[in-house]
């Protein structure tokens, strides 16, 4: 029934396995699960690894480190391949299984497996609080001892991320700050000679735009969270550092700032600013927030530093020319936040209850300068370890990453910081007054009741 | 009278023309169907053609045709070795989900039409509890069920429990089919010295392959495209069905639709060609015998 | 001569043996993985549980109290009963209106029987990408709208929040007729052409032996088709999950969306299977007492045996 060559791979994964299961801890043996991804290249590793294990050496015990990201694509997905290999080649006695899926798969398998209690020994996170849940559940490791050593190799910001209540439970490899992306072209022809450096100047401009018959912003309210993003930016420039954090502790959006910031969003909303159907419109999608952009359809764009990407895969031309530029959030005159503050998220990989030391080992090669260049380089991401940052071309995302390094707090994605349901209530609560049926007050009433 | 349940006029496509249809009736009828089938086809069409696009054509021109014809997307999924794997993976997996259903669901709706006993109505409410509830909430201590039997990673594990997740809805649709059949025949057999299984094997079956061609075809498509459990089930991306297939071509903040689109086209394709074969057996088994010369 | 001659045979009563051995396949299967779950996700619904940890907050029928007083809730269920409505009132009868059609001599219609199964085997994911695709500004829709009236058409199909919940309606029954469609289609293969013939040959136009012969024929059919429909639309999930999310602002939430999002976003599980508890329990009652009023009809001509 099955083919030969599956029959084979399961032969030489069970007895990678068995040789597994009868050497050190290697957390997750009793599963029968063999997690490479399908590529023939993985199983002739993972062969390999099997068969090094039987005549290498006699000393150290054979380890497993199931490995689950989410670079289901290349660049990405070959270069974490490659990372696995080169580390298994430096520790014979290590196999590294990948499990990689796409990121919404990923959730859902993730979910059901922490529920049975199969923990991976390294996984994807983005920190905050999701990554609080699984630390209450005990189902994370807190490296914070065996890092010590190394840890300030880690960029600071991106750092606490990966921190709970100071302890640090796994490490980052990616962190990026959210701006405006937008179109010089279309700047131009609105006679738009610098991108807006306060908030009344990109108000000015927003109306500049229209006027020049030109959609001023490309939003996807369909998916929530950017137009979160909006809002948080908003509050972190009003507010400041100390009550973005403030907020997380007391529990509470009883800050003024965030009544306000509800305020310059409905001042922004009166424009009407958006392209039609903004309410529907999703980030990704032929139909997105991207594509519009990428299509000419609108001017400015609020997103996160896999813009380009997205914007590229819909509409190679924007990207290519030079066209797309970037900008940080402008400042507001009067509030209390610092200009340079940043408003951004990334990825990064916690490390299961379970994990084996050389998990952390493992870690500590991503987490290296060299291969943290790479992942700037060859991946498309903003590495987090310090001295990594020279490795981005992209002209835009240099900014991105200097705008990262000048910003003395990060504020982490409001749908991530907080719980889960807190940050579900965020994003509800806010479409809402961009769609009108809702108020600014009605979002601090919403997220204080979430809290309880 | 058992003529008429027996009596049948195989090999030959049933028609029900009768006389009295007028040309402008038969016009209308027409005219009917191919609206209809307009309003069916041109979302159909737009997934198949749109595979022939790239995702920045389909961006910019969401209501145009191909241009330029770009070809790369069928041919690099239909020469991906991991596209065949899946095909035969969801193969597998929906032929032993129907092979068991079949008798699985036939055996108990025909206890449960034919037999008068005691609780009856309490077993067939029992097996609609099924159709009840949701079942990404009945996910989670599936997961830990299907666990516990050691059947994660393994086809049966997505097998099983898709088979008890569609006894259900075949329970029910079969019921009044069995509960139709006239118990002439049933007697008839009886006299033949014929037990109940043999009443069921030689009669009852053979009589209801329209209704079970229908649980058939709709058992398969189920499991063709079910998502959710094979992907928790099935850890090693070698086993993988086309439905979580089809996430590879998503990242985090993106998607390859064009590809997409010719991916799940050809994935479509042999669930298609399954009907195709079923849906003959639905309207050949005719018990009628259609017009005499 | 069917009436009283379907159906049951009293004289098997006592083989129990028999019962069991028949039933057993199915029974086994089932109770360990339907019913168990649903018991454990019944359970799960009575505590506050964010599907990390252990189940330690017993809260009781909180959950439910909270459902009730969440007013996208309300909404929610709101929406399921207004697609119960339109699709009993319109999908059904297209579905019916389809199969009668293509039991008809029709040219080419084992062409069009495949045509029109097809989107019912299309995934969820390309049905939504493609309506998507099809509603958007500008897009398909609006392009056909703006052909044949001459005007430039952009509606707000799926952005407008007040008609959001009919577009995804009709693509509902887009993808599901072909399902009622095959079920009536195997259900009229039952029908002898030997009575439609007699009626013709009486004198009966079209209409008359529709209405008197097939369609009352056609009953236990279309009974149970009515049933699925009703728990269908109850359960409806992935379809409207994929084109829209329960959006604009809640406007297309069902049950069922509602609860994956409260209990896979937000991290909610004891809350989530109350939620599925309460969409269980409505299709319960309404299971219940369609059996009882309305199915018991068909079961009843079984019972109803003449004698020995």
């Amino acid at each position: 029934m099955r083919s030969r060559r599956s029959r084979l791979m399961l032969l030489l994964t069970v007895l990678a396995m068995v040789l597994a299961a009868c050497g050190g801890d290697g957390g997750d043996a009793t599963d029968s699960t063999d997690t490479t991804a399908g590529e023939s290249e993985v199983t002739t590793t993972t062969a390999d690894s099997g068969t090094d294990t039987t005549e290498g050496e006699p000393e150290a015990e054979p380890v497993t480190i199931e490995w689950w990201h989410i670079q289901n694509n290349d660049p990405g997905l070959s270069l974490w391949q490659a990372v696995a290999d080169e580390f298994m080649e430096m520790n014979p006695n290590v196999t590294v299984n990948i499990t990689v899926q796409e990121n919404e798969a990923f959730k859902a398998a993730l979910q059901t497996n922490l529920q049975a209690g199969d923990v991976p020994d390294l996984f994807q996170s983005w920190g905050g609080g999701g990554l609080r849940e699984q630390v209450d559940a005990g189902l994370v490791q807190d490296i914070t001892e065996p890092v010590s050593s190394w840890e300030d190799e880690l960029q600071p910001a991106a750092r606490s991320m990966m921190e709970i209540d100071g302890a640090l439970y796994g490490a980052p490899f990616d962190l990026g700050i959210v701006g405006v992306w937008y179109n010089r072209t279309l700047f131009e022809e609105a006679g738009i000679d610098a991108p807006p450096a306060t908030w009344e100047e990109l108000l000015e401009d927003v109306q500049t735009l229209k006027d020049a018959g030109i959609t001023p912003i490309s939003l996807a309210a369909g998916d929530k969270w950017p137009a979160m993003f909006w809002y948080a930016e908003l509050a972190l420039r009003l507010g400041g550092a100390e009550v973005m954090q403030a907020a997380g502790v007391d529990q509470n959006f009883d800050d003024p700032a965030f009544l306000q910031a509800g305020e310059e969003i409905e001042r922004l909303i009166a424009l009407e600013p958006f392209q039609p159907g903004f309410l529907a419109t999703p980030w990704d999608g032929p139909d997105g927030a991207a594509a519009v952009l990428a299509n000419g359809d609108a001017a400015m764009l609020l997103m996160g530093h896999w813009a380009p990407g997205t914007i590229q895969a819909n509409g190679p031309d924007l990207a290519a020319s030079g066209e797309l530029g970037w900008f940080p959030f402008p400042a507001l005159e009067g509030g209390a936040g610092d200009p340079t503050d940043a408003f951004g998220g990334g990825n990064g990989f916690a490390v299961g209850r379970d994990a084996p030391p050389e998990a952390i080992a493992f870690l500590e090669y991503i987490s290296s300068v060299e291969v943290a260049s790479r992942v700037g380089s060859e991946a498309n991401l903003l590495p987090t370890t310090v001295g990594s940052e020279d490795s981005i071309t992209d002209p835009n995302l240099v900014e991105v990453i200097e705008g990262r390094g000048e910003a003395s707090y990060v504020q982490l994605y409001l749908d991530q910081a907080y719980p889960p349901e807190v940050g579900a209530a965020v994003n509800d609560s806010i479409v809402t007054v961009f769609a009108g049926t809702g108020g600014p007050q009605d979002v601090v009433d919403a997220v204080n009741a979430s809290w309880e | 009278m058992v003529d008429l349940a027996l009596g049948r006029r195989e090999g030959r496509e049933p028609t029900r023309a009768y006389r009295g249809h007028s040309p402008i009736s038969r016009g209308l009828l027409y005219l009917a169907a191919f609206t209809v089938l307009g309003a069916i086809i041109i979302p159909v069409a737009y997934a198949v053609l749109g595979g022939f696009r790239d995702t920045p054509q389909l961006a910019a021109d969401p209501a145009g045709l191909p241009d330029p014809w770009v070809f790369t997307n069928y041919l690099d999924v239909l020469g991906s070795g991991s596209f065949w794997q899946q095909v035969w993976n969801s193969t597998l997996i929906a032929g032993v989900t129907v092979a068991l259903v079949l008798p699985a669901a036939s055996l108990a709706a025909f206890v449960i039409a034919r037999f008068e006993f005691r609780g009856r109505e309490w077993i067939y409410t029992l097996f609609t509890l099924g159709l009840l509830f949701p079942v990404a909430v009945a996910i989670l201590p599936l997961y830990v069920v299907v666990r516990q039997l050691d059947l994660i990673n393994t086809p049966l594990g997505v097998v099983l429990p898709q088979v008890a997740f569609q006894l259900p809805l075949s329970i029910v649709i079969l019921r009044p089919f069995f509960a139709s059949i006239p118990r002439e025949l049933e007697e008839a057999a009886i006299l033949d010295g014929a037990g109940s299984l043999r009443f069921y094997w030689s009669v009852l079956l053979p009589l209801s392959r329209p209704v079970l061609s229908t649980i058939a075809v709709l058992a398969v498509v189920t499991s063709w495209n079910a998502f959710l459990l094979p992907l928790v089930v099935l850890t090693d991306s070698g086993g993988w069905t086309l439905p979580i297939g089809v996430t590879n071509y998503s990242t985090q903040y993106t998607t390859d639709t064009a590809r997409v689109l010719a991916y799940t086209t050809l994935a479509m394709i042999p669930a298609l060609l399954f009907y195709a074969v079923a849906e003959r057996q639905i309207v050949r088994g005719l018990i009628a015998k259609g017009i005499k010369g | 001569m069917t009436a009283e001659t379907v159906g049951a045979t009293p004289r098997r009563k006592r083989k129990w043996p028999l019962l069991l051995a028949f039933l057993a396949p199915a029974l086994v299967v089932y109770v360990v993985f339907v019913l168990y779950p649903i018991a454990q996700g019944i359970r799960y619904s009575l505590f506050d549980w964010n599907g990390l940890e252990p189940l330690t907050e017993f809260v009781g029928l909180e959950n439910f109290g909270q459902a009730f007083g969440d007013k996208v809730f309300r909404g929610a269920l709101g929406h399921n009963a207004i697609i119960v409505t339109l699709t009993l009132l319109l999908q059904l009868p297209v579905a019916l209106f389809l199969a009668v059609l293509l039991d008809r001599d029709l040219r080419g219609r084992a062409l069009m029987r495949l045509l029109f199964f097809a989107p019912y085997v299309l995934s969820e994911v390309v049905t939504a990408v493609v309506w998507r695709q099809i509603f958007r500004p500008d897009g398909l829709l609006d392009a056909g709208l703006s052909a044949a009236t001459g005007t430039q058409v952009q509606g707000l199909w799926i952005a407008d929040p007040s008609i959001v919940l009919y577009s995804v309606f009709f693509v509902v029954s887009w993808k599901y007729f072909g399902f009622h469609m095959i079920l009536m289609l195997a259900g009229l293969q039952q029908i002898p052409d030997e009575l439609e013939e007699a009626a013709a040959i009486d004198g009966a136009n079209w209409w008359q032996t529709f209405r008197h012969i097939t369609l009352p024929l056609l009953g236990p059919t279309v009974r149970v088709s009515v049933f699925l429909a009703i728990i269908g639309s109850l359960q409806l999930f992935d379809l409207v999950w994929v084109m829209t999310g329960g959006g604009p602002v809640d406007a297309s939430n069902t049950m069922a969306t509602y609860l994956i999002d409260w209990g896979f976003r937000r991290s909610q599980f004891g809350y989530a299977s109350a939620v599925s508890v309460i969409i269980f329990g409505l299709s319960l009652v309404v299971a219940l007492g369609y059996q009882r009023w309305v199915l018991s009809r068909d079961v009843d001509g079984a019972l109803t045996v003449g004698g020995a």
